[in-house]
């Protein structure tokens, strides 16, 4: 019993520390953003010295341009997830309740793209938003957020159309329904969990993706948000720690909020990958 | 082109239901085709979408891999020749070899230990919370962090400096000097990527029957026993996914030492990702850059092996 005693105080201490240790890096980012610049030796403080979080979020805000960041990143984000997850789940509903030919091809084909490294699709993207005058605008992002998270997406809401019963498409095609119909009708509102765990992964995945962003986009019109704060921390050596710290707190806000209100879908999003 | 597609899936909808009177005369033959067909848009608009801006781009990256620079033609395996040749990208290689290995005994070793861990205990929730959160961050935010960290006047050799550990007057450069600033980066992004593995650990352990492990208490097992003999063996097909799903991301990874180190100082700490970044668009070398998106593409594939095998047998 002395030995259970003892197990579990060991196993709490470890459990303390480790939780300690995790949250020591917010703390100190908390911290630092609102130290206001005055009392900012040039290194990073510990302890707080009074509270001027608005004062360098402004600094940094204005210093960054990021309102337009900001709000591409929304639209890059709703408006990217959001057709990938409707695409996704049409390509669901052909593969797994209408009757066609090859199913695996077609499956691999749509969820590859998932396995890819994004460095080998860059190079040519690029060429072709040259080529086609589509390089730094809005439309190309979007359609390659679009492309990005359609395997995903497909993946989720195929595995969840899998357990649902057969017997409701055989019912729905007794009624006389039509494929369109019974998707709108039956399956949408059926497969709804499943479409909000990927928009809800995915719209995360897009206001963090950087690389596209620096590849596809270079004006502050067209940039998502993580390529202004990037420009930030690599080229904006003139702006105090505090500043920086600041705008990088308040622009992760948007998927912090996303992820703890959406925790439940998110979490069966991650684990249909199992 | 979304338009046309929906414009042409709600005209679909008559042709079907008009045919469908005329479906019990036909052969059962007859409606499998109309379906099948049917279902061309359904699947149609995703592939196409995906055909033309993830596997065109794909297949064109191999064959560029192929190719010199300024319309010299084919060169065969030239590119991966001066690949394998260029010091820089050695270095390269090695470092996502140290990042493969790294995030193999890190995040997935953090992740099973916290999980196993917080399981049974009270306000175990509330160390879980803390430890998945940062995991919705951005990796360029991440790097932010890892800055005010690791930079020489940074918190940790503050923190080493108050409790005597370090000299103040000669600090620890954790991010100028290779290979500690592979290694500090590593171990810094295990504080992010930890906390999905968390989460999948803890959905594993969920599907352990609870017969087993409470048999394995009455037998007398106490608590490292228990997870040694009771508990690991059954999350072996969860352990399989979180060692491949951690070891492609960490091969991925391109945001947070982009922003972190720059792959610097002198390429030091570049990995693969970066490095196709690189050589592609800041030095203008299209041939090589391909020949190393390809490099990786086979290295992530192949790892990625780990997981998909179950995935395929589902499939089949």
């Amino acid at each position: 019993m002395n030995q259970l005693r003892l197990g579990i105080l060991a196993r709490n201490t470890i459990v303390i520390v480790l939780a300690l240790l995790w949250a020591v890096p917010t703390y100190l980012v908390v911290v630092n953003a609102m130290t206001p610049v005055a009392s900012y030796t040039g290194s990073p403080v510990w302890w707080p010295s009074g509270f001027a979080l608005f004062d360098n979020l402004a600094v940094g805000w204005e210093a960054g341009s990021f309102t337009a960041p900001f709000l591409n990143s929304l639209l890059y984000a709703t408006l990217g997830a959001g057709i990938a997850v409707v695409l996704a789940s049409l390509a669901a509903f052909g593969l797994v309740i209408m009757p066609t030919k090859h199913k695996r091809l077609w499956f691999w084909l749509i969820y590859a793209g998932t396995l890819l490294p994004l460095q080998v699709f860059a190079l040519p993207l690029y060429q072709a938003g040259v080529a086609t005058e589509l390089y730094d605008t809005k439309m190309i992002l979007i359609i390659v957020y679009v492309a990005l998270c359609i395997p995903f997406g497909f993946f989720v809401t195929r595995n969840f159309m899998v357990t649902l019963p057969p017997e409701i498409s055989q019912a729905a095609k007794i009624d006389g329904a039509g494929w369109w119909q019974m998707f709108v009708s039956i399956y949408l509102p059926l497969i709804r969990p499943a479409m909000v765990a990927a928009f809800v992964f995915q719209f995360i995945f897009i206001w963090n993706e950087l690389f596209f962003g620096i590849s596809l986009t270079i004006s502050v019109e067209n940039q998502p948000v993580m390529a202004a704060v990037a420009t930030m921390q690599t080229q904006g050596s003139a702006l105090s720690q505090p500043a920086i710290l600041a705008t990088a707190l308040v622009v992760s806000l948007p998927a912090v909020l996303v992820f703890l209100f959406f925790q439940r879908f998110f979490v069966a999003g991650l684990t249909t990958k199992i | 082109m979304k338009v046309s597609e929906i414009e042409r899936l709600t005209t679909e909808r008559p042709t079907t239901a008009n045919r469908r009177s005329g479906l019990r005369s036909g052969t059962p033959v007859g409606h499998e085709k109309r379906a099948r067909r049917a279902a061309i848009p359904f699947v149609g608009a995703a592939l196409a979408v995906v055909g033309i801006v993830l596997l065109a781009p794909f297949v064109y990256t191999i064959y560029r891999s192929a190719l010199g620079n300024g319309g010299s033609g084919f060169v065969g395996l030239d590119n991966y020749v001066t690949m394998f040749r260029d010091p820089a990208l050695q270095r390269s290689m090695i470092n996502t070899l140290m990042w493969a290995v790294g995030s193999l005994i890190l995040p997935v070793g953090f992740g099973l230990t916290i999980a196993v861990m917080t399981s049974a205990m009270k306000l175990g929730a509330a160390a879980r919370a803390l430890v998945v959160l940062p995991y919705a961050l951005a990796g360029t935010v991440v790097a932010i962090v890892g800055n005010v960290l690791l930079s020489t006047a940074g918190s940790l050799n503050q923190a080493l400096a108050f409790l005597g550990l370090t000299d103040p007057e000669s600090p620890i450069q954790w991010l100028l000097q290779w290979p500690m600033n592979v290694v500090s980066v590593i171990v810094f992004a295990a504080w992010q990527t930890t906390g999905v593995n968390v989460v999948l650990y803890m959905v594993g352990l969920q599907t352990i029957p609870r017969e087993t492990v409470e048999a394995a208490a009455l037998d007398g097992a106490d608590g490292w026993r228990r997870f040694r003999f009771v508990t690991f063996p059954q999350l072996k097909a969860t352990t399989a996914v979180v060692i491949g799903l951690t070891i492609t991301n960490a091969l991925r990874a391109f945001d947070m030492i982009w922003v972190l180190t720059s792959g610097g100082p002198n390429r030091g700490s570049e990995t693969l990702a970066l490095s196709m970044y690189r050589q592609s668009f800041l030095m203008l070398d299209p041939a090589v850059g391909s020949a190393i998106a390809v490099v990786l593409t086979i290295i992530v594939v192949a790892c990625s092996w780990l997981y998909l095998r179950r995935q395929i047998g589902q499939e089949s």
